[in-house]
């Protein structure tokens, strides 16, 4: 083989291992694009890190809630008990001219492990406001205070705020086991009917510190 | 010999090439091999993603550490409530009443002023002053 023989040779070898290079990396691609839908995951990931994130404090003893206070929409009411009505459905504080926000008395008090339960108005016809009308203005981070019958005060932090439809109202969410003390807060909103408020608006709040008396 | 040494070389080099791309081919084309890989990628992918999103909210912030074990340890709420709390009576229509008849109140008002001055400024032309 002559000098310009080999170098023939040598460039038709060249290309060919190119264009083998070229197949690979469109295979390449092929992976790549596949492994979109895992890095859209990403987030979701992230927000569940995010929503985590407020430490929890150690629960306390039962007793039942006679105050709450939210100081960042300038509440602080006193907290009544309140059972199941004759239907099943959770009983909701009187309409009057001074509402308050009720706690379920078959749930956790506020500070035990579990989701303890306060129900309020946000309107109360013609009395107006209700209790958690601006309920909805609650950010994540912002506190919650109850004080408790024997003098504990619990401070919970806002975790999430949810708007739910009350025809999909998130049972399992509201009432079901957790493994911290936790809260929600629960009123009415959203668009009205003939029959009143569609949606319910919920505030998750995880207990982040106690003091005793 | 040169020319026949090159013919043979080319000619060589354009076989070779020939093989390549036949054989490079069925990755590009649509032919058996490649497509059962993509066809079968998102299959695959698919119960992922859209298995770890749906739990994904449910499990998210407080509620989820919820249902973890609901079958092996009693509920945390003895009693759990039927359907949605029904904490919000609708605003009564009086009050919203009232704007509008404030509004009514002063264009009536200002509609009275108005013929007022025209009156007066009509008077005081046919007197001349």
């Amino acid at each position: 083989m002559t000098v310009l023989s080999r170098r023939a040779f040598g460039t038709g070898a060249t290309a060919a291992a190119a264009s083998l290079l070229v197949g690979c990396s469109s295979g390449g691609e092929g992976v790549r694009t596949s492994g979109t839908p895992s890095s859209g995951a990403t987030p979701t990931q992230s927000a569940t890190g995010n929503r985590t994130s407020a430490k929890s404090a150690r629960a306390v003893g039962r007793s039942a809630p006679v105050r709450l206070r939210i100081p960042a929409l300038g509440v602080d009411t006193p907290v009544m008990r309140l059972g199941l009505a004759s239907d099943g459905t959770v009983q909701v504080p009187p309409l009057t001219d001074h509402d308050q926000a009720g706690w379920y008395e078959h749930s956790p008090t506020p500070g035990q492990t579990g989701p303890s339960v306060i129900l309020g108005h946000v309107t109360v016809g013609e009395y107006g406001d209700g209790v958690f009308h601006d309920l909805t203005r609650l950010r994540r981070g912002e506190k919650i205070v109850a004080r408790l019958e024997n003098g504990t005060e619990t401070e919970f932090t806002v975790t999430s705020l949810r708007t739910v439809a009350k025809a999909d109202f998130p049972v399992d969410d509201v009432y079901g086991n957790v493994d911290r003390p936790e809260l929600r807060l629960i009123t009415c909103g959203g668009p009205r009917d003939e029959n009143g408020y569609l949606d319910n608006v919920i505030a998750f709040a995880a207990l982040t510190s106690s003091t005793s008396p | 010999m040169r020319r026949t040494v090159r013919r043979t070389v080319l000619s060589a080099v354009a076989l070779a090439a020939t093989a390549v791309l036949a054989g490079t081919a069925p990755a590009f084309a649509d032919g058996t091999s490649p497509t059962p890989a993509p066809s079968v990628a998102p299959t695959e992918a698919t119960p992922e993603p859209s298995t770890a999103p749906t739990q994904a909210p449910a499990d998210l912030a407080p509620s989820e550490a919820a249902t973890t074990d609901p079958n092996q340890e009693p509920s945390q709420v003895a009693e759990v409530p039927k359907g949605a709390p029904d904490t919000g009576v609708t605003p009564t229509s009086t009050d919203s009443g009232t704007p509008g008849t404030l509004i009514g109140g002063g264009a009536a008002a200002a509609f009275a002023l108005g013929g007022a001055a025209l009156f007066v400024v009509r008077r005081r032309r046919a007197t001349g002053a």
